[in-house]
């Protein structure tokens, strides 16, 4: 299969990010790695819910790094905390992720892009893999969540991107462009950190589950 | 009718392997007509079709007179089931409503309104009842003769993609989200056996003709039969390059013909495979290039049905 994307390299993929969202900085995440340690207790709303998709894996390895050495693709991490609704840290929270590699292809033969990623006694996670590219047969790039933890609902929801050329710079009005994509919420920030030459996407994804 | 143009192609699309499939009729549907997806009659003698104009358009079979022109009104349709006898049409929508018609006739018989998109439909083969698999959350099983729900069907987390009846509505199975495969009582919706040994999800599922067996296919590319008393996978077919989409069961239950599709992106050409199911071995394979089938069923035990997304109905016989 041809697939034009790629053709892009790192620098041409970090053009188009930058062409197309406000939102982006080149600052550090410095405040971002503060709030990760501090033990959250105020009420929160439940993350919004978001369809599994057709190609959940059950057996995915435990681990934090999804991206293998040399892998194509924007280099992403993805990190957050795991709470539930009254703000109550979940250590004990099982996290499951999967996503397509950045062509936009789903691994079905193996667990390339699939993980359980660790959840630490602050409830905060944290995995390192490239941003997705477009599946086919969806509009916007999204990373899979599954989130279970013992007294709560499960969680099965997605992650996107505001860069996502879908958006065009514009999510809160453009986010309804994917007929799945349901809450503004999902469509999170993404921050580009390193030098000009090693360029890395961070993005900072809260999950908030709801007690049985 | 007059914008249906039938013509025999007589022609073989592949090589036979252990038989052959050749093209022996094709109907043209007109574009507005264009078919998204298909549910054809155990029978074979009702083709009904998901058309893009968000209509349901029902097909005599093999004539290919259009008999009705049915909708959901608010909603994109996104589930047809026939009842077992092909006497009733359920059509399901992506915002949850559904309609049971009797077929011919067209007359309305039942309308329900549930939540989430409906994602699978069966009908039990006595007709009392509708098993209705639901997006994101547990399919559910309605009893037709009041119009209550009898039970929810939950998996661990996630909905449903697929549900089935067996040939006689002792059993009930569903293709979850959690890539589990629940078989139920067929009246009560007790839960009786669990399949978790596949890893990924099946998007088809249906039961062999004397019910002890279940097959399903889905994501891992594999048709597995599973043991519908124990849950155990007994095999699995051989594994293919596509994930399966659909299934259909010859009227002897000797030949289960699978729709796949390309993970790659659905809109790709796909197979059809017609496997036999005493020993799991491939009998013929139907893969036309630019065409990317999306439904399948069987006219008797030989001629099977398929549509594709091309605006085509196609016949074939089974050599």
């Amino acid at each position: 299969m041809t697939w034009h994307h790629a053709q892009f390299t790192r620098r041409e993929i970090l053009g188009k990010c930058l062409g197309s969202v406000a939102i982006l900085s080149s600052s550090p995440t410095s405040g971002v790695v503060e709030a990760l340690g501090q033990r959250e207790t105020q009420h929160r709303r439940p993350t919004p819910p978001n369809e599994i998709g057709p190609f959940y894996k059950k057996g995915a390895p435990p681990t934090a790094t999804l991206r293998a050495p040399g892998d194509p693709g924007m280099p992403l991490t993805v990190r957050g905390q795991v709470f539930n609704t009254r703000g109550d840290v979940l250590s004990s929270a099982v996290l499951g992720v999967w996503q397509a590699d950045h062509l936009g292809h789903y691994d079905l033969d193996g667990y390339r892009y699939r993980a359980q990623v660790p959840v630490d006694s602050q409830g905060a996670y944290q995995f390192d893999t490239v941003i997705p590219g477009h599946y086919p047969d969806r509009v916007c790039q999204h990373v899979h969540y599954l989130v279970l933890a013992p007294g709560h609902k499960p969680l099965v929801t997605q992650l996107y991107f505001a860069t996502d050329a879908v958006f065009e710079g514009d999510p809160d009005h453009n986010f309804g462009r994917d007929p799945l994509l349901h809450s503004r919420e999902l469509v999170r920030p993404v921050v580009l950190a390193g030098d000009p030459h090693d360029t890395q996407a961070v993005v900072r994804f809260e999950l908030v589950l709801e007690l049985l | 009718m007059r914008w249906i143009a039938f013509f025999c192609a007589l022609i073989s699309i592949e090589p036979a392997l252990g038989a052959s499939l050749k093209l022996e009729k094709t109907i043209t549907v007109p574009p507005e007509a264009v078919v998204r997806f298909t549910a054809i009659s155990p029978k074979g003698d009702w083709v009904a079709g998901a058309c893009q104009d968000g209509r349901v358009r029902v097909w005599s079979f093999p004539s290919g007179e259009l008999r009705q022109a049915l909708d959901l009104e608010d909603q994109r349709v996104s589930s047809l089931r026939f009842s077992a006898d092909g006497a009733l049409l359920a059509v399901g929508g992506d915002r949850g409503g559904v309609r049971i018609w009797n077929i011919p006739s067209g007359k309305l018989k039942l309308e329900l309104k549930v939540v989430e998109a409906v994602i699978g439909l069966a009908i039990s083969p006595d007709r009392s009842l509708l098993a209705i698999a639901r997006k994101d959350v547990p399919a559910l099983l309605w009893d037709l003769t009041t119009g209550r729900v009898i039970t929810e069907l939950p998996a661990r987390f996630a909905g449903s993609q697929a549900i089935d009846f067996s040939p006689d509505g002792g059993w009930l199975a569903c293709a979850d989200g959690d890539t589990e495969i629940r078989i139920y009582e067929g009246h009560t919706g007790a839960l009786r056996a669990t399949t978790s040994d596949l890893l990924l999800e099946s998007f088809a599922i249906v039961f062999s003709a004397d019910g002890r067996t279940l097959y399903a296919g889905g994501a891992d590319k594999t048709v597995s039969a599973i043991d519908v008393a124990s849950g155990k996978v007994l095999r699995a077919f051989p594994r293919q390059t596509y994930a399966v989409s659909g299934f259909a069961r010859s009227a002897d239950g000797k030949i289960l013909v699978a729709l796949y599709f390309d993970d790659r992106g659905a809109a790709n050409p796909a197979p059809v495979v017609a496997w036999n199911v005493a020993d799991g071995s491939l009998e013929a394979r139907v893969f036309e290039p630019k065409v990317t089938p999306n439904g399948a069923g069987f006219l008797g035990n030989r001629v099977i049905v398929t549509s594709s997304a091309d605006a085509k109905l196609l016949l074939w016989s089974l050599r």
